[in-house]
């Protein structure tokens, strides 16, 4: 039987779920930001100490030139 | 020289004047709304990419009756209750629009290849500015997905009808096409046609929403473009093959759909030209067109005596209302989240009319404050909107495709 009711709890059921997994997917999006800046950091410390801080900016400034 | 039947010889007329005189009126009312439909269409106030294709196809169709034996009348364009191998393949070399029907439209292809066109224009990496932020929008932006299910429940359709047409909240016509045709087959033609009407009209109804509903000081809030992180085609790429696993293995009813919008978000960050300008050129238009035209042709005088019609016009009206007031709630929620640095007419972007809604928020934040500048994380709301609608859809399909 299909009443408002049942509709009605459906409908919250259907939004939960849709809300937890939205939500869900945005913290996936931030975790893998997260690691890809802490890769990106960790990369950029290993160029500095190699050639040291004036390399690196350097040649992020090219990067970013080019 | 034989006897010669005027009527026989332009069977339209004939047909007319021989069919019940309800079908001969809702025949010439629909000839006349298809004609209205296009001029509209080519004057820009409805969506001309759908209108002017489906408006002559809506004309077309309802002069073009004939008889096809003795005592059958109908029209060579297609016939979308064939079935069974026999019958279907003599449609298919009668009708000349029933392979594309048959082959496109009747499995929610054309709703995929949209689809794909769509993730090859959508750049996610706005979406990626602050995640959150836009899901928080997105997900109170379905408002009207979710309201108007026990609305239409109340007013006397049954779940799966009601669950079709209260996806035109999600304001995505290829999502309603889709849901509709695996829920409510009888009625995805009234039920596709209003959500691409009402989604034409969005783009002139939102702005008085946003100025009713947000006071001019707060519609010009002023946002730091500069402050937003530059996201690489590698990172959007990461992003798009783990969600679309995820949401594919969550919900693989809608996996056709995730799989073409991600698909053409992944064409496009890797940059491969070609694909990028065959899908945001070709495909998304041609099945634009297609889908416009056969939507017309469908939209037979029978379609229009369907008493529903009237509820459908009633419950789509209502849908996308709520979805946008939802929309701004959700502005307003990050407003004060953001601690009153976020201008909440973003959250009109949440109603997912790629990119309608968003230029919608731009527009009217521009009107506010010519300095102001909001469109990168409107699109983000936008595109989020997007994938709130499809896990939306994906959980009404799993819900209810196996119910009675």
């Amino acid at each position: 039987m299909e009443t408002f009711g049942g509709a009605f709890k459906l409908m919250l059921f259907v939004y939960a779920v849709a809300a937890v997994i939205a939500l869900l997917t945005a913290w996936i999006i931030k975790l893998i930001f997260f690691f890809i800046q802490k890769r990106n950091g960790r990369a950029a410390a290993r160029q500095s100490a190699k050639h040291g801080p004036h390399a690196t900016a350097a040649k992020a400034h090219a990067k970013s030139t080019s | 020289m034989p006897g010669i039947d005027l009527l026989h010889v332009f069977q339209g007329i004939g047909t007319m004047i021989a069919s019940d005189p309800l079908i001969a009126f809702a025949r010439i009312a629909l000839i006349a709304l298809g004609i209205g439909l296009l001029y509209l269409g080519v004057r820009g106030t409805l969506e001309p990419l759908i209108m002017i294709p489906m408006g002559l196809g809506m004309a077309s169709v309802n002069g073009a009756v004939l008889y096809l034996s003795a005592k059958e009348m109908g029209t060579i364009f297609v016939d979308p209750i064939a079935s069974g191998p026999e019958k279907l393949l003599d449609v298919l070399q009668i009708d000349f629009l029933q392979p594309i029907y048959t082959f496109t439209f009747s499995n929610g292809l054309i709703a995929c290849l949209v689809f794909m066109g769509i993730g090859a224009i959508s750049d996610i990496g706005y979406m990626l500015i602050a995640p959150i932020r836009c899901m928080i929008i997105a997900i109170m932006a379905e408002l009207g997905t979710l309201l108007t299910f026990p609305i239409a429940v109340a007013m006397g359709l049954n779940y799966k009808e009601a669950a079709s047409i209260a996806m035109v909240g999600g304001a995505d016509g290829p999502m309603v096409l889709y849901t509709s045709l695996i829920l409510a087959r009888d009625l995805f033609v009234p039920i596709t046609i209003v959500a691409y009407l009402y989604l034409s009209l969005t783009y002139a109804g939102y702005p008085y929403l946003v100025r009713l509903l947000i006071p001019k000081h707060l519609r010009g809030i002023k946002m730091d473009v500069k402050a937003a992180p530059n996201v690489t085609a590698g990172e959007k790429i990461t992003f798009a093959v783990i969600i679309c696993t995820l949401l594919c293995l969550l919900f693989p009813v809608a996996a056709p759909l995730f799989l073409s919008f991600f698909l053409g978000v992944v064409v496009r960050e890797s940059g491969i030209k070609q694909y990028v300008e065959f899908l945001s050129g070709t495909v998304l238009y041609g099945s634009t067109l297609f889908l416009g035209l056969l939507l017309g042709v469908l939209f037979e005088a029978g379609t229009i005596l369907n008493p529903k019609v009237l509820l459908l016009l009633v419950l789509g009206m209502i849908a996308l209302l709520l979805s946008g007031i939802g929309g701004i709630i959700g502005g307003y929620i990050v407003y004060w989240m953001s601690g009153r640095s976020f201008n909440p007419v973003i959250g009109i972007a949440g109603v997912s009319c790629v990119p309608t809604t968003a230029k919608v928020a731009q527009k009217e934040v521009h009107a506010a404050n010519k300095f102001a500048m909001i469109l990168p994380w409107a699109m983000g709301a936008c595109v989020s909107g997007v994938i709130t609608s499809a896990i939306i859809a994906g959980v009404y399909i799993s819900v209810l495709q196996n119910t009675h």
